[in-house]
């Protein structure tokens, strides 16, 4: 049991291999057996949240695992869990689970395209997971090379240009990062704790100076942009979101889902696991930053939602936009806030998750997403007298991604503007614009799509199958539950949150 | 100061570079002995492949000796150099493997092909064990002549007897320009021992000190030429693309390691003190660093040719690789070494997949290598490893090099530098992924399978692959064997 998390890492990667040796014609026993390896590895961060002391704060002592990898540089392979963490933990290993069964319908290279989604879990949770730098920072980029080929094998027509406009983007700003990394580790005094994220926490870096370019730079802030950028760009952050509209229209719906669901999420962990308590007099120093650039996330995403013709191009600004309220969260640096905006993350990957779900489940079979197309007529019309159960799914994540009340979105915007508004009251009325704009977008979409005539496309379309409800079930069980009793997210991350919280709270 | 020693004695010091030459000897004798017989190119291959590979078991034994100068301290023999060596020993036999089954060499020139590259392993030898001018002039000479008929081996084509002139024009105009700036330095230091010029530098006027800026730069022109940075790059390109494949392989590895060594051990020789002409140097070195990154990123973006996009690439590689030289401490030299291993497996894994296909089709434009992976995946899924790889993804080796050498400016420092780097590294990516790209997003133009590929090569090309994987994780055991410290001796 002490070595669940290097289970929870490894499954996925060990079933790599026996996803190669299996031969690549049997194209159901592939799937099949990535299944049973996504279920095995689901099944285990259950048992990790069953396990875990919600009462204790940091990291659970008990899951830590540590042994040194490359000894000379003080790098340690080194794996840990806490509040924060878990829940990101939790919603990987229930998203990869669901992502599975969604593509079942993939029918071009079948093989690979398991081992890559496989090899993208294990990069996945070796994020959420690492307690080195070097080590996060490992899988930070290996992560890149499986989203690559997925979204450049089985993207739509434009793939390739998303796809490398996806790497080259991410790539450019984890380079950054690398620089912040070593340039920590020599500050620190290149000891044993000088890759060690947590010992160095708590702001060590407040009052060094460097040079750059002939000029003299504090040391904390020079580093905090650079993992800025690079956590800006996963987020994103605008300016930094224009490689999102293209990666998630042209993925296949799976990825479009572990990119929404999983991926960005991975940009506001970085700021909480590391860019915060690290360096925490930069992130109080760039506090009101933060918080401006995520109302113009919050407002700029919605208002691109709705301007959009394209149902995936709409869900992928609301990401954005949704994106936008997390980063107000953790710009708020209280503790509903911060509580906010890790429930939000989890929230927003559920819901979103949904709505890309079910845009996959209409694409196979309409095989277009025009909600108006671009001649002017209708691509739906009539969805809900022909498609009644998928139109209540739809409804149910709608109204989770919109924050209706009773549903889990509603849960973390209320903490985030609890936690924001006495910090920033000027933003906090500005961002419920967006929260205006985000049901305007989405209940116009809804009224374009499923109410008025049935146009003669739509006609021949079958309701939802059994295999699409038994995807989409968990999550509406999910999304509802929080939404009525969001206590069992919000207490295993509730010490964690306060700790960084009282960091935080020293330097402002 | 040391004793100097004999020559006898100092010869059971370089019983490598002495198997080295009787290989080529050797070689000479075999193909006068077996003309117009058909078996001898089977000896010749045996004769010469285990050769290299005895000169190799040589090396491993020297890695262990003490330092020592030896023929009256023109040569020095230390940790430094011997790795070296052996990254050049092992490249060199990469390559006449490649050219042996290469289209490019021409059967009847398969000998002699042999002979030019032991013999530039033995120029790249004495380079990176020279510790005076002298034997520096000599390494770079013996490497540049026999690189010339090399260039033009494929002598039928124009391409190739153009690039072989290129670069004899280029090589003798810069060998006399650092002739000249060694002559300019003899002068004024009176000296050709590189143990003694930092010592006379000190005792120089303003003046002389003046006169000696540019004698190094002059320098600096003949060593920039062999690893090709900016602004003594324009050969490169050329006579890259002209050359048979097997022997573009060996000038991206052999000559530009053994440039950089000597490089670094004229740098840590003669700016030992901190004064005004350290700093102009190291000032010298910076900028070309980050010429030679930036330009080669940018001019590999719009290639055609594979082998052209690769020659700029290890032009940018090179820049990567001076800013462990310009740090001018052992860290530097460790990551310098380390780079060298991840460099020379990942070059030669991309050019010998290159070659496959280029003998196939007769020449390596992009478009050759598409859908690769439906025709070969082993293959592609090698060239896709070697691609990240020269990118600087990790968990591979290229970017572990990348990390030592960021690391160890980053220590001095030198953020501003360290940042150009990185985001060269973004640049490059992108024609590396291209390649990547056509190799597996593309369909075939035709579904013609065969690639006339031995098993031998194909399982070359997959053990270097998880050379650079496997190496790429567990970086530890090669990084505690690029350890130079202490080890770089000044013949004082």
């Amino acid at each position: 049991m002490q070595h669940l998390l290097n289970w929870i890492l490894w499954t996925p990667a060990l079933g790599i291999i026996g996803t190669l040796l299996i031969p690549g014609k049997a194209h159901n026993t592939i799937r099949i057996w990535s299944l049973l390896v996504t279920a095995i590895t689901f099944a285990m961060t259950i048992l990790l949240y069953c396990q875990f002391d919600q009462a204790a704060p940091g990291m659970q002592e008990y899951f830590n695992i540590k042994f040194p990898w490359i000894e000379q540089f003080h790098i340690y392979y080194s794996l840990g869990v806490d509040g924060i963490s878990l829940p990101m933990v939790l919603l990987t290993g229930l998203l990869f689970f669901l992502c599975i069964l969604s593509s079942w319908t993939i029918e071009k290279s079948v093989k690979s395209y398991f081992a890559l989604f496989l090899m993208l879990e294990a990069s996945v949770f070796g994020v959420f997971l690492a307690l080195d730098f070097f080590l996060f920072y490992v899988f930070w980029e290996v992560m890149l090379i499986p989203m690559f080929f997925l979204i450049g094998i089985w993207g739509g027509e434009n793939r390739e240009y998303a796809a490398v406009k996806f790497f080259l983007y991410t790539f450019a700003g984890s380079v950054l990062m690398l620089v912040g990394l070593i340039a920590l580790y020599f500050q620190s005094g290149a000891n044993s704790e000088s890759f060690n994220i947590l010992a160095l926490q708590g702001g060590k870096f407040g009052d060094e100076v460097v040079t750059l370019f002939g000029t003299d730079w504090n040391f904390g802030i020079l580093v905090f942009i650079g993992m800025f950028i690079a956590f800006a760009i996963k987020v994103p952050i605008f300016p930094f979101h224009t490689w999102l509209p293209h990666a998630h229209v042209q993925a296949p719906t799976a990825v479009s889902v572990i990119l929404a669901g999983v991926l960005l999420k991975m940009g506001t962990y970085g700021f909480l696991r590391i860019a915060f308590p690290i360096l925490p007099e930069a992130a109080v120093y760039f506090r009101d930053w933060i918080a401006w650039l995520g109302l113009i996330n919050v407002i700029y995403g919605a208002l691109c939602a709705m301007a959009q013709s394209d149902m995936k191009k709409l869900i992928a600004y609301s990401s954005v936009s949704h994106m936008g309220f997390v980063m107000l969260g953790l710009a708020a640096m209280t503790t509903q806030g911060t509580n906010g905006a890790v429930l939000q993350m989890f929230n927003h990957g559920t819901s979103t998750s949904m709505m890309f779900l079910m845009v996959g489940v209409l694409y196979e079979r309409s095989h277009h997403r025009w909600i108006v197309r671009p001649d002017g007529t209708k691509g739906f019309g009539g969805l809900y007298t022909k498609l009644p159960i998928y139109s209540i799914v739809f409804i149910i994540s709608m109204f989770a991604s919109m924050g209706l009340p009773g549903l889990s979105g509603f849960i973390s915007e209320a903490l985030i503007f609890l936690g924001i508004y006495k910090e920033f009251t000027t933003i906090t009325v500005l961002a419920l614009i967006g929260l205006l704009v985000g049901a305007a977008y989405l209940l116009w979409m809804f009224k374009r799509m499923f109410f008025g005539e049935v146009i003669p496309s739509v006609a021949g379309y079958h309701d939802m199958n059994a295999r699409e409800i038994l995807y989409m079930a968990p999550l509406c069980i999910t999304v509802i539950l929080l939404g009525v009793y969001p206590a069992p997210i919000l207490n295993i991350m509730k010490e964690s949150v306060g700790s960084l919280v009282q960091l935080l709270a020293k330097f402002q | 100061m040391e004793l100097s020693l004999n020559y006898l004695y100092s010869i059971t010091f370089y019983i490598p570079e002495c198997i080295a030459v009787l290989v080529m000897a050797g070689i000479l004798f075999l193909e006068i002995a077996y003309k117009k017989h058909d078996s001898k190119r089977i000896l010749l291959k045996v004769f010469t492949i285990v050769g290299l590979i005895v000169t190799f078991g040589a090396l491993v034994f020297n890695l262990d000796l003490p330092s020592k100068n030896i023929f009256y301290d023109a040569i020095v023999i230390d940790r430094f150099s011997v790795l070296v060596k052996i990254i050049a020993v092992i490249a060199a036999l990469i390559s006449y493997w490649y050219g042996l089954s290469s289209r490019d060499i021409y059967d009847s020139l398969k000998s002699e092909f042999g002979i030019l590259i032991v013999g530039g392993l033995i120029g790249t030898m004495l380079l990176a064990s020279a510790n005076n001018m002298l034997t520096l002039y000599l390494g770079i000479e013996m490497l540049s002549i026999l690189s010339y008929p090399l260039a033009a081996m494929k002598r039928l084509d124009e391409k190739s007897v153009e690039a072989g002139l290129k670069y004899a024009l280029y090589g003798g105009l810069s060998a006399g320009i650092m002739l000249f700036g060694m002559s300019l330095i003899f002068g004024i230091l009176g000296t050709i021992q590189f143990g003694e010029i930092a010592g006379r530098i000190t005792t120089l006027d303003v003046t002389q000190k003046a006169i000696l800026v540019p004698a190094f730069l002059f320098f600096f022109v003949g060593l920039g030429y062999k690893i090709s940075c900016v602004p003594f790059h324009m050969w490169t390109p050329d006579v890259y693309e002209g050359s048979p494949i097997p022997v573009t392989a060996f000038f991206s590895v052999v000559p530009k390691i053994g440039g950089i060594a000597a490089l670094v051990r004229v740098t840590s020789a003669f700016f030992v003190n901190e004064n005004l002409i350290q700093y102009s140097w190291v000032a010298v070195l910076t900028l070309v660093a980050a010429l030679t990154m930036t330009v080669g990123n940018v001019s590999a973006l719009g290639q055609r040719s594979v082998k052209r996009m690769l020659a700029y690439s290890s032009i940018a590689q090179i820049g990567n690789i001076l800013l462990g030289v310009l740090v001018l401490d052992s860290i530097g030299q460790q990551a310098i070494i380390f780079y060298f291993f991840g460099y020379m497996i990942m070059t030669l894994l991309a050019f010998g997949i290159t070659a496959v296909l280029s003998d196939q089709y007769g020449n390596d434009y992009f478009d050759r290598f598409n859908g690769l992976i439906y025709r070969n995946p082993f293959m592609a899924i090698c060239l896709i490893i070697a691609m990240l790889s020269l990118a600087g993804m990790p968990p591979l080796i290229g970017f572990v090099a990348k990390f030592n050498i960021i690391a160890a400016i980053v220590k001095k420092g030198l953020f501003g530098l360290a940042i150009i780097a990185v985001l060269n590294s973004v640049i490059s990516l992108y024609y590396y992924m291209r390649l990547a790209r056509l190799v597996v997003f593309k369909m075939p133009d035709s579904t013609e399978k065969l690639f006339r590929l031995s098993i031998g090569r194909q399982a070359l090309f997959v053990s270097m692959a998880l050379f650079i994987l496997i190496v790429g994780i567990f970086w530890e055991d090669l990084y505690k064997f690029s350890d130079v410290t202490n080890q770089i001796k000044l013949a004082h």
